[in-house]
């Protein structure tokens, strides 16, 4: 015991003290504790606290000399690779994105495309790799992107809170709908939600004249709103939609086939099954031919299987599935 | 029942029924609560003003470090165990019982603490905790029965070591139907391992059920012949316990970062079992094994050195130098596989959030991941430099003091590049004098993964090749292997062909990938073909170096096939790595894999071929045990301190990933403690809980030598 209290807890306060000593250099060196906060207000000091806290921004971009994150571009003036800040930045890239797309494009519209759709003109040298903001676990509110953007067009560019909040230009708009739409989904992202409907939903549902007839045609299925989609998902048996109800067949040797009837002819019928599987009957061998209102074709576990991220997302995608006017249909 | 012949049972049945108490208090408190749902407001309570987060954080931490050695011991107590039953060695199977010795007041005091952190966690965070319970109420109950099966387990296997040692023989009929019994247990595993049994489980979670859980059953059964076998049947049990305690709770933590089954309003719709079995369960369970190994072994490790170090005779000394020795082996056997396991586990953190992966290398925890490589890189040089103080007491090891320094320069360079991060923050000037980039024009380079990959390669294979000099440290001529009968060449042959099948199977995926898998256009293919046809050369070396082996070239094989290796990770795929950043980023993770199994098939050949190339060699004289330096002690118990530090931080790491969501992406953490700490916060934390624990330590070390004497 002598040799523990005399020898070996020194040896473990001196190792602990240099334990300390890094700890608190590279805090010094790094800064301190990351905390999260919300933004009240939409201006650049509500912007700055998200970018640094909730929004985790700096996470990939710098600021300057302020972080130290690179794997974004540099929202400072940093070296020779950014000469301008973000805010005068801006109306260079506008200009660039402008002239490419043949539209009108502000400042303001280029900052609130990167934060709503930051694939669409990705800066060079950089992956299009960058999240989506209004989607969990970020989840930024549409008051928290416009406060990011007031926070960006202060770095050495013109403030207009009129075109960031009151009164957005047509191209800013569109984009604040996109967030609102995806944010009353739970936030989720509608472009991983496109990959995860072409993954699991694609083969049974029609979507704008693509896909499998099993299911029903999902175009324009927004216009059922966010609960029925939802529940449909969930509990597809809770929400059958008519023609796509569930039969249960019985032929004479007691066999039961359970799927949605996809041909009725004058002998036969097919069912699918959940699986895919075409079975025809004949009519003559069939003893009992009825739906069951309590099943549906539609796997009813894919809640369970399904990450929250992708429940989240296919929601955000199928909500901005807008019925298309009559003229276009 | 908790009796024993020494007169310990008051004790232990009042230490028993006070953790049951414990245990079932908090089952209680798990049950009762009203499962709530995560659009409720949360709400945070204190205890006496205290920082609530800081304090279960310390109670987990505190929890995890003695559940760590609890769990980690008996793995290797075991092992101990049954090769002192296999070479009819008491040497082997008294050290087990001295290690298992050191579990009994751990025990209790980590059940202490889990009462006490469920409690707090209740009482602090009741609506997290009531949103958690009404999902995992079912694991929580099994959780609950586990640990009385755990502490029979313990308890029998500690206090009837005596009891069950006796090797005659059991009658005939009962031996036949524990065989019966392991072979179908065996057939289940089987079933279980082809899907035919819980079909619809997840291949990481099935492999980690029956590798450690069905396999070990059926062979504790299979080989139960007489009461000592039956006793290792009892310590296999207790690590099955163990492990699937671990398990259970690490689901908990799995959830709280990769949550399935939970619908847009955070209502939990999925199975429980979904939810027990999510993304990132396994991932954490494998590393956490690994880890509590290493830890349990170099704890044992520390008790082995405060005993050397106070030891008055040269007996003592011996003792305890072997079983400081045995305890480094082990730890080093865990490490190895340890960085692979964790590069597993971030994969699969990526996997879940890349905004999570992010947040791990590049944002909040890039600079603790430079900390915790200082801690990690410390581990593998201290250990070789315990083995190159062992080779001390080794007569005529000094053959071998030249590579040493060899060893430790490539030790000293790949820990240093270990270290490089890929950016610094700079200064305007700093940044000015690099050309305006923020990038050092080489430094940056080594600061990425496919270099980080390549160095851990080499720490591994340096750290292995000082085993192996360890080795051989006394041993001069080696006895032909032809001459040592069929058995060591079929041996060599099966077990080389197993590890060169390992490197093949992956070659025929990596000559076989169809690029669009990883969504790469088909001119991307050829960055993963090259990676097939290194192996396909890897494996062609192999089986010469199998073939040289049976030709009683054995060191030529040994050297080829580590040249060899060592060139294929470190420096082809190094470089490769770069090559498939640029060109086919998504490859990468295909590099590593490749560099892990070559890697592992290296370490298994190379093994086979030393252990039957130094069978009956002549030997130069006996190992001292004892005739160590007290400099080496304390190498020891700066590897304690080392991993203990380093599992407070990744603890800090895993937990602060998910930012401010207790649940991630369904349950925000709305509480005044919603951040993340700084660095020397986390030093602080860790700090005053490591301080704490070895003070428990040194308390239990006493408490087992004053069980000991009394004992003699």
């Amino acid at each position: 015991m002598n040799v523990v209290v005399t020898r070996v807890f020194p040896f473990l306060l001196v190792v602990l003290g240099v334990y300390l000593w890094i700890g608190y250099s590279v805090t010094q060196l790094i800064g301190g504790g990351k905390r999260t906060s919300a933004a009240v207000d939409i201006s650049p000091e509500g912007g700055e606290a998200i970018y640094w806290g909730k929004g985790r921004c700096f996470t990939c971009h710098s600021v300057g000399g302020q972080g130290s994150a690179v794997r974004g571009p540099n929202h400072g003036q940093f070296g020779e690779k950014f000469p301008l800040p973000m805010g005068a930045r801006a109306v260079e890239r506008a200009k660039e994105r402008a002239e490419k797309e043949g539209t009108k494009f502000t400042a303001v519209d280029y900052i609130v495309e990167s934060l709503a759709s930051p694939g669409a003109y990705v800066v060079k040298g950089y992956k299009n790799e960058m999240a989506v903001v209004y989607a969990p676990p970020i989840s930024l509110s549409l008051k928290e992107i416009k406060a990011v953007t007031a926070y960006m067009m202060s770095l050495g560019g013109d403030l207009d809170m009129e075109a960031i909040d009151t009164a957005p230009s047509e191209v800013t708009q569109k984009f604040y709908s996109k967030i609102k739409a995806a944010a009353a989904a739970g936030g989720g992202d509608p472009g991983e939600g496109a990959v995860v409907f072409e993954d699991n939903c694609l083969d049974c549902h029609t979507l704008n004249g693509e896909g499998g007839e099993v299911g029903p045609d999902l175009s324009g299925i927004s216009a059922k709103g966010l609960k029925f989609i939802s529940e449909s998902i969930l509990r597809p048996a809770k929400s059958l939609t008519k023609g796509f109800e569930t039969y249960v067949v019985i032929d004479k040797e007691g066999r039961q086939t359970i799927g949605l009837k996809t041909r009725d002819e004058a002998g036969e019928i097919d069912i699918t099954k959940a699986n895919g599987d075409v079975v025809t009957i004949l009519k003559e061998n069939i003893k009992q031919i009825k739906t069951d209102e309590t099943k549906s074709v539609m796997p009813d576990d894919l809640a369970e299987a399904m990450t929250v991220k992708d429940y989240q997302d296919i929601l955000s995608f199928l909500m901005l599935q807008k019925p298309k006017p009559k003229a276009e249909q | 029942m908790m009796a024993d012949r020494h007169g310990k049972g008051a004790i232990s049945t009042r230490r028993y029924l006070a953790w049951c108490a414990i245990v079932s208090g908090a089952v209680a408190m798990f049950v009762l609560t009203a499962p709530a749902f995560a659009q409720e407001e949360n709400v945070y309570r204190q205890f006496v003003g205290l920082d609530s987060r800081r304090l279960v954080w310390f109670l987990a931490q505190m929890h995890l470090f003695f559940g760590a050695f609890v769990l980690g011991v008996p793995l290797f107590a075991v092992i101990i165990e049954v090769i002192g039953w296999k070479k009819k060695d008491p040497k082997f199977d008294k050290l087990a019982y001295e290690f298992t010795s050191l579990l009994s007041v751990a025990y209790a005091t980590t059940a202490a603490l889990g009462g006490l952190l469920a409690f707090a966690l209740f009482t602090l965070y009741p609506t997290f905790m009531g949103y958690m319970a009404g999902i995992f109420k079912d694991v929580m109950f099994m959780y609950a029965l586990l640990f009385f099966g755990e502490t029979f387990a313990l308890y029998l296997y500690y206090y009837g070591w005596k009891l069950l040692s006796s090797d005659k023989p059991f009658a005939p009929n009962l031996q036949r139907l524990f065989k019966a019994l392991g072979l179908i247990v065996g057939a289940f595993g089987v079933a279980f391992a082809f899907g035919l049994i819980g079909g619809e489980m997840r291949v990481d979670t099935r492999w980690f059920i029956l590798l450690l859980y069905i396999a070990p059953t059926a062979v504790g059964l299979l080989i139960i012949k007489d009461l000592k076998s039956s006793h290792i049947f009892i310590g296999i049990l207790l690590n099955v316990f163990g492990t699937a305690i671990m398990q259970l709770a690490n689901s908990w933590a799995g959830f709280m970062m990769s949550p399935v089954g939970v619908d847009g309003e955070g209502n939990f719709v999925g199975t429980v079992w979904e939810a027990f079995e999510n993304i990132l369960a396994t991932p954490i369970a494998v590393h956490r094994m690994l880890g509590n190994m290493a830890f349990g072994g170099l704890v044992a490790g520390s008790y082995a050195a405060v005993k050397f170090l106070s030891a008055k005779t040269m007996e003592e000394k011996a003792h305890y130098d072997w079983m400081g020795y045995i305890s480094n082996l082990v730890a080093i056997a865990a490490l190895i596989p340890l960085p692979f396991a964790g590069y597993y586990l971030g994969r699969e953190v990526y996997s879940t959030s890349a905004i999570m992966g992010n947040n791990m290398m590049g944002g909040d925890f890039s600079w603790t991941f430079i900390i915790q490589a200082m801690l990690v890189g410390s581990l593998f040089v201290i250990s070789n430099y315990y083995l190159w103080s062992g080779m001390t007491r080794i007569p005529g090891a000094e053959r071998y003091y030249k590579f040493i320094k060899y060893i430790l320069l490539a030790l000293i360079l790949s820990f240093a590049i270990w270290l490089t991060p890929h950016n610094l923050p700079l200064s305007g000037q700093e940044v000015g004098e690099m050309g305006g980039s923020q990038f050092h024009p080489m430094l940056k380079y080594l600061g990425l993964m496919p270099a980080k990959n390549a160095v851990v390669n080499l720490i591994i294979l340096a750290t292995f090749f000082s085993f192996l000099l360890y080795r051989r440290g006394n041993m001069l001529e080696v006895v032909s292997i032809r001459d040592q009968g069929r058995g060591a060449r079929i041996t060599i042959l099966v077990v080389g062909l197993a590890a060169i099948a390992l490197v093949l199977q992956y070659a025929v995926t990596m000559l076989t990938m169809d690029p669009g898998s990883l969504d790469l256009p088909a001119d991307r293919a050829q960055y993963i073909r090259m990676i097939g046809y290194l192996l396909v050369f890897e494996a062609a070396v192999g089986v010469v170096a199998i073939v040289l082996a049976l030709m009683d070239r054995g060191k030529l094989g040994q050297v080829l096939y580590l040249a060899v290796t060592a060139f294929n990770v470190a420096v082809f795929l190094g470089v490769w790595g770069f090559v498939v950043m640029e060109k086919a980023s998504p490859v990468l993770r295909n590099v590593a894999v490749a560099q892990f199994i070559q890697l592992i098939s290296c370490l298994i050949l190379v093994s086979v071929i030393d252990v039957f190339l130094f069978k009956r060699a002549k030997s130069l004289g006996e190992f001292q045990w004892g005739r160590m330096s007290n400099r080496s002690q304390y190498a020891l118990l700066l590897l304690t301190f080392i991993i203990t530090m380093n599992m407070g931080l990744m603890g800090f790491i895993r937990s602060g990933l998910r930012g401010d969501w207790h649940i991630f992406g369904v349950m925000r953490d709305t509480s005044e403690w919603a951040y993340t700490p700084s660095n020397f916060v986390m030093t602080q934390q860790v700090g005053a809980a490591v301080l704490l624990f070895m003070i428990g330590c040194a308390f239990m070390f006493w408490l087992g030598g004053v069980a000991s004497k009394k004992e003699e």
